[in-house]
């Protein structure tokens, strides 16, 4: 009798913890992420690339994934090998200082990226500011 | 019947009081430790350097304040470079070939230099400004203009010199000027100095109008009163305390005045804080002597802060106005018989 009332304690211990898992699943947004993934893990894929200008390759462009911390720099020829598998819709922001970064998404087919980046076309000007109190010029 | 005026110019004001105010309940300390937490950074990897100054934090105002703040912290303003590229300009001006291909080699000079050694003129403080909140998924332009300060040679202000930004946060525009926020040239060397003067982060358009001309108009984000040219030119010359110091600044809205002997010249500002009437104070240069003076009558309610001063004697007069020891603004008064 007693290690019957004990089991049943114990049950709905269990229970509870399995409640309060459950709970912290459903509200876990990782969760969410971990099915999307699933979703597309057949089309996970490594990506290359080769970047240039309008000279020729283009060494230390910075290529990351939109929105991670995922993200490697072109060699002396231009390449590289993006360090994570991307999946179709994924999209990776080429960007070089002084240059128009560019998104290029990924689409069923891509494995491999050609890209020319063009150069900001900004007009360079600039002012100080100072606070040498001003001074009328004077005829004599 | 008679207070409706008196509504109606309250709710003029409150709507001019736009800008950082918008984010009075945020408390920039955190994006600001972050900023300077970074310190040091390169900029060979901006999408990285975008991540760490914004992913920690939960609002995209305080995300452009840590760009702005890490920008204005990190690069330096070259003056030899601006001299020359000024010196360029001018020569180039008449002959749009040179002008273009000066432009476009300069660029690339700007470019490395701002890579390599964290120097550069005010486009690229801007640009930086903008490509990091880009990055962050703020909207984010480069306003080229005209900016005016107390050393700009206004006869010969015929090319845009100066470039800020305007920002998009929760659906509306706003204004910064990292170029001007980051410090100032030492008086005695000419050299830049790193002086952060958190007035011209989202500042009030009407402030920022006095001397900040854009070339392209939607960039003013005044809804009226938008100035030419000549109004711009003629404006008073306005320093980087006042915009430390001073919300709105009223009147005079001419640099220079001609008044008779006995003749008073008024003047109104709507100021940051509050002001006691011994902080204000008039400094007055006729090319001889340099002299402080009291103005004739003061009046502060609140943060408005109104003021007169009787020219007793003939002469020409540089008038500083200073709030302690702040040099806010500078005119010009002619007294004659």
């Amino acid at each position: 009798m007693r290690t019957q009332v004990f089991t049943q304690k114990q049950t709905l211990k269990t229970f509870g913890f399995l409640v309060t898992m459950l709970a912290l699943f459903a509200f876990n947004p990782s969760y969410g992420q971990t099915r999307a993934n699933t979703e597309t893990t057949s089309t996970e894929r490594t990506v290359k690339g080769v970047i240039s200008n309008e000279k020729g390759p283009l060494k230390d462009v910075n290529v990351t994934q939109q929105g991670t911390r995922h993200g490697t720099t072109t060699n002396e020829n231009g390449e590289f090998t993006f360090p994570v598998k991307l999946k179709t819709g994924d999209v990776l922001l080429i960007s070089y200082l002084g240059y128009e970064t560019q998104k290029f998404e990924i689409k069923e087919d891509t494995t491999f990226i050609k890209l020319v980046l063009t150069e900001d076309m900004i007009e360079m000007i600039g002012a100080l500011d100072s606070n040498k109190p001003y001074k009328s010029k004077r005829k004599n | 019947m008679k207070t409706f005026p008196y509504i109606f110019f309250l709710f003029v004001v409150g709507q001019s009081y736009s800008q950082i105010s918008d984010f009075e309940h945020i408390d920039f300390k955190t994006a600001d430790s972050i900023a300077l937490s970074y310190n040091k950074e390169e900029l060979t990897n901006l999408p990285e350097l975008s991540y760490k100054l914004t992913a920690h934090l939960n609002t995209d105002v305080e995300r452009l304040r840590a760009i702005y703040r890490w920008v204005c912290a990190n690069i330096a303003n070259d003056y030899s470079l601006y001299l020359k590229n000024k010196r360029k300009r001018q020569r180039f001006k008449d002959d749009s070939l040179k002008f273009v291909a000066w432009n476009n080699d300069f660029r690339k000079t700007i470019f490395k230099k701002l890579l390599k050694n964290q120097r550069t003129i005010c486009t690229g403080y801007a640009y930086l400004v903008k490509e990091l909140a880009e990055l962050a998924n703020i909207e984010c332009e480069i306003v080229q203009g005209y900016g005016r300060v107390s050393t700009t040679d206004i006869e010969n202000l015929n090319l845009p010199n100066h470039s800020w930004n305007a920002v998009k946060l929760d659906g509306k525009w706003y204004l910064c000027d990292p170029t001007w926020a980051s410090g100032i040239p030492d008086k005695a060397t000419n050299r830049f100095t790193f002086q952060y003067n958190d007035g011209f982060f989202l500042t009030e358009p009407e402030l920022f109008a006095v001397n900040h001309f854009p070339v392209d108009e939607r960039w003013w984000l005044l809804e009226d009163n938008i100035p030419t040219f000549d109004t711009f030119l003629s404006a008073p010359v306005i320093y980087g305390q006042a915009y430390e110091n001073l919300a709105l600044h009223n009147a005079p809205m001419q640099m220079h005045h001609d008044i008779k002997k006995h003749g008073k010249v008024a003047f109104q500002y709507e100021l940051k804080g509050s002001a006691k009437t011994e902080h204000i104070q008039l400094v007055l240069d006729n090319g001889f002597d340099t002299w402080k003076i009291d103005p004739t009558s003061i009046s502060i309610n609140d943060t408005s802060l109104s003021f007169e001063h009787q020219f007793n004697n003939i002469g020409f007069y540089d008038v500083h106005f200073y709030l302690e020891d702040d040099l806010i603004a500078t005119y010009t008064v002619k007294v004659s018989n």
